[in-house]
C-alpha cells in the first residue's frame, strides 16, 4: 500500500464538447461529503487517473467560488488523454489526488489592473483565476482578457466567453490566427494583438499568462517591449508530472519542483532557472 | 547517556546473529548466483553478514521496493472501486543484519525527500520498525568513496547498531542510537560482555583508521559542489555521458536515486496500479504527451542525474544524493562511473 498515491473516486457530471480536441469534464466526488473538504485555489492542479490506462496532471480549470463540482479540460494529446476522449462518458467514474502545487498569487493582484493573456488550452488555467476574480470582482481594478486560438473552432469555453462578453466590467478581446469568413473580431497571433490592439496600460497591472510554450515565450517578449517587469508577469507552467508530491524526480528545473514551488512562477521566478523547460 | 560496547568473538557474534533472528523478522545478505541481495532469512548459515560490497545489493527495496501494489482496483461501467492491496510485508518489526554504511547512510539521506511536506507514511513505517545492524567494512573496493562525501562515516548514526572487526580476534557490537541501545539490552546473550569505551575506543580508532587508509578514490566533495553548481552548458557533459546505453541499471542499484513511474495493469475490469523504480535516464522520463521534452538528448539526462546528486538535493535539502557506495559504476555496462563524471565535469570548468 502506498497511501499517498491511491486517489479518490469522482463521477463525471457533465462532459462538454469545447473544440474538436478538447473536452470539459465537470467531476464531483463521489462521497459527497468530500467537496468541501476537497478546498483549493486558481492555479492548483490534480492527478486524474483513468483507472487502467494511467493517471495524468491537468490543471483545476473552475473556481471554487462557484461550488459543488470542479472542471478539468482536457486536451487529446497522448495515450491517456485519447483514451479519457474515446472513453469517458457521463456518469462515469475515475480517480483524483489534489489539489497540488502553488496558486496564482491572490494577495499580490488585489487593487491591480488584471490582464489575462490566454492561447488554446492554455485558457483552462486561467478560467479558474477568471471565475475567481469575477466573484470577488470588486478587488480588481480594470479587467482584460485576451484570448487566441488557432481558428473559431479551436476555441475553449465559447459559451461562458460570451458571458465574459456580457459582461460590462470585462474587457474581451478575441483573435484567430488566419482570417475566417464569418469572423469579425481581431486576426492574428496573440503577441501581435497584444501590441496592436490591446496596447495595455503598464502602470499597476498584473499580466497572466499561458498557451503553448511558443506563444508565452513571445507574449513574454512582447510585454517586456511594452514595457512591464518581470515581477508583473505570471504564467503556469507545464512539466511531466507523476506524484505531484515532489517525489517522483520527474517535474525539477534545477532545484526548484514544478509540482511543489510551481506551477506557478512570475518570470522573474522563471529567469533564475536553468534552461530546462 | 551511556551507550553501551559489547565485545565477543565469533562464536559469540553467531550467536548475537540467532538471538536477533529469535527476535523479529530478519533481513540479511543471501547469495544467488555469486551475488547478495537482502532477504527474509531464519538462520545465520542462509546468509553472509560480511558479503562483499561490491556484490551485495543496497537494503533500498526493504523501504523502497522495486515494484510495489499501489491498489487494487475494480472498473466496470457499474462504477469503479478502489481497495487497499494486502499488509504491507516490510511495516513489520524486523532488523536487517549486513547493512554496509554507505547503505545506512542512504536512509539518511531518502529520509529527507519522503518526509518533506508530503510525508510517506509508509516508507516512514518501515523506516521506525526497522533496527540497523551494520558491520564496518575493513577495507575499501575499488570503486567506494565514502569517506570523501559530505556524512562522518566513523561516528556514523545511521545505523543502530554497529560492529567491527577489532585486534586479536576481538569483535565488538556497539549500539549507535538509543533504538539500538534498547534493542542490545533484548538481543546481547552471555556470550559478550560490556567493555568501557576506554578499551574499546583505541581499538575501534585503529581498525576505522586501515579502513580509511584503504581508498583508492579521493576526492574533495565541497569543491564539486561549488564548481558543479555554476556549470549548466558544457560539453563536458556530452564527453562524459556518450557512452551510455540508457539502461537505467545505475538508477536502479543506487541507495539513493528514489525517482518512480506509476502505472496502471487491467485485465478485462480488473487492475493493479504500480509505483515502479524509474531513472532520468530514461527518454520518455520528461516527455510530455503533446511532444514537448525538456531533457531530449541524453547529456541532458546525465546532466540532470550529476547535478541532482551532487547539486540540486544539496540545495533543496542539504545533503549530497550520493553515498559513495560505487554500486552504479559496479553495475554500469559500459563503465561509466559518477566519481569520474562529477570530477571530470567539475575539473573542466564553465566554458568560456
Amino acid at each position: 500500500m502506498e497511501q499517498l498515491l491511491v486517489p479518490m473516486i469522482c463521477k463525471v457530471d457533465k462532459v462538454i464538447q469545447e473544440t474538436p480536441d478538447v473536452k470539459t469534464y465537470r467531476l464531483k466526488f463521489r462521497d459527497e461529503g468530500m467537496m468541501e473538504k476537497f478546498t483549493y485555489l486558481p492555479g492548483q492542479f490534480v492527478e486524474f487517473s483513468l483507472l487502467g490506462s494511467g493517471e495524468c496532471t491537468f490543471c483545476i480549470a473552475s473556481s471554487a467560488t462557484r461550488t459543488g463540482y470542479f472542471d478539468c479540460s482536457i486536451k487529446k494529446a497522448g495515450v491517456v488523454t485519447a483514451d479519457i476522449h474515446n472513453s469517458l462518458e457521463e456518469g462515469d467514474e475515475v480517480g483524483i489526488r489534489g489539489p497540488f502545487g502553488n496558486w496564482f498569487p491572490l494577495e499580490d493582484l488585489k487593487g491591480k489592473n488584471l490582464l489575462f493573456v490566454g492561447g488554446g488550452i492554455g485558457l483552462a488555467p486561467l478560467r479558474s483565476l477568471i471565475q475567481y476574480c469575477i466573484d470577488n470582482r470588486n478587488d480588481y481594478k480594470d479587467f482584460t482578457i485576451l484570448y487566441g486560438a488557432r481558428t473559431s473552432a479551436d476555441m475553449c469555453y465559447k459559451e461562458e466567453i460570451k458571458e465574459w462578453q456580457d459582461n460590462k466590467t470585462v474587457n474581451v478581446v478575441l483573435t484567430i490566427d488566419k482570417p475566417e469568413e464569418t469572423w469579425t473580431s481581431n486576426v492574428g497571433v496573440v503577441p501581435k494583438i497584444l501590441e496592436e490592439v490591446v496596447n495595455p496600460v503598464i502602470e499597476n497591472t498584473k499580466v497572466i499568462t499561458c498557451g503553448p510554450p511558443i506563444m508565452i515565450k513571445y507574449t513574454i517578449l512582447s510585454l517586456k517591449k511594452l514595457g512591464f517587469a518581470d515581477p508583473d508577469i505570471i504564467t503556469t507552467l507545464e512539466m511531466k508530472m507523476q506524484c505531484g508530491l515532489g517525489k517522483c524526480g520527474r517535474c525539477n528545473i534545477g532545484s526548484t519542483y514544478v509540482c511543489k514551488d510551481g506551477p506557478v512562477f512570475t518570470n522573474e521566478q522563471l529567469k533564475s532557472l536553468p534552461d530546462e523547460f | 547517556m551511556s551507550v553501551e560496547t559489547f565485545v565477543t568473538d565469533k562464536a559469540g557474534l553467531q550467536k548475537f546473529y540467532e538471538a536477533v533472528m529469535a527476535s523479529r523478522e530478519t533481513y540479511a545478505p543471501v547469495e544467488k548466483f555469486g551475488k547478495f541481495d537482502f532477504k527474509r532469512v531464519a538462520r545465520v548459515t542462509e546468509c553472509d553478514p560480511e558479503s562483499p560490497i561490491a556484490k551485495t545489493q543496497s537494503i533500498k527495496p526493504l523501504f523502497f521496493p522495486r515494484s510495489a501494489k499501489v491498489m487494487k482496483f475494480v472498473a466496470t461501467s457499474a462504477g469503479t472501486d478502489v481497495s487497499e492491496t494486502d499488509e504491507d510485508p516490510l511495516a513489520v518489526k524486523r532488523a536487517i543484519l549486513g547493512v554496509k554504511h554507505c547503505d545506512a547512510r542512504s536512509l539518511q539521506v531518502l529520509d529527507k525527500v519522503y518526509n518533506w511536506d508530503y510525508i510517506d507514511t509508509d516508507y516512514q513505517k518501515r523506516r521506525e520498525n526497522t533496527v540497523i545492524i551494520s558491520t564496518r567494512c575493513d577495507r575499501a573496493d575499488t570503486h567506494c568513496f565514502c569517506t570523501s562525501l559530505d556524512y562522518d562515516v566513523e561516528n556514523l548514526d545511521a545505523l543502530d547498531v554497529l560492529i567491527v572487526n577489532g585486534s586479536d580476534g576481538k569483535i565488538y557490537i556497539k549500539a549507535r542510537t538509543p533504538k539500538g541501545e534498547s534493542f542490545l539490552k533484548e538481543t546481547v546473550t552471555g556470550q559478550a560482555s560490556p567493555v568501557t569505551d576506554e578499551i574499546a575506543s583505541p581499538d575501534l580508532k585503529k581498525q576505522y583508521d586501515a579502513f580509511a587508509g584503504s581508498f583508492r578514490l579521493k576526492m574533495d566533495y565541497k569543491e564539486v559542489n561549488a564548481k558543479l553548481s555554476k556549470i549548466f552548458d558544457t560539453p563536458e557533459f556530452e564527453n562524459v555521458s556518450g557512452n551510455c546505453v540508457s539502461c537505467n541499471t545505475c538508477a536502479f542499484v543506487c541507495p539513493t536515486c528514489h525517482c518512480f513511474k506509476i502505472s496502471d495493469e487491467k485485465v478485462k475490469d480488473t487492475g493493479v496500479r504500480y509505483k515502479s523504480y524509474d531513472s532520468c535516464n530514461n527518454g520518455y522520463f520528461t516527455l510530455m504527451a503533446g511532444g514537448h521534452n525538456p531533457r531530449p538528448v541524453k547529456y541532458r539526462r546525465w546532466r540532470q542525474r550529476a547535478m541532482h546528486k551532487f547539486v540540486y538535493y544539496k540545495e533543496r535539502f542539504g545533503e549530497n544524493l550520493c553515498v559513495g557506495c560505487g554500486k552504479c559504476t559496479i553495475a554500469c555496462p559500459v563503465n561509466i562511473s559518477i566519481f569520474e563524471v562529477v570530477n571530470q565535469v567539475s575539473a573542466a570548468g564553465v566554458q568560456e
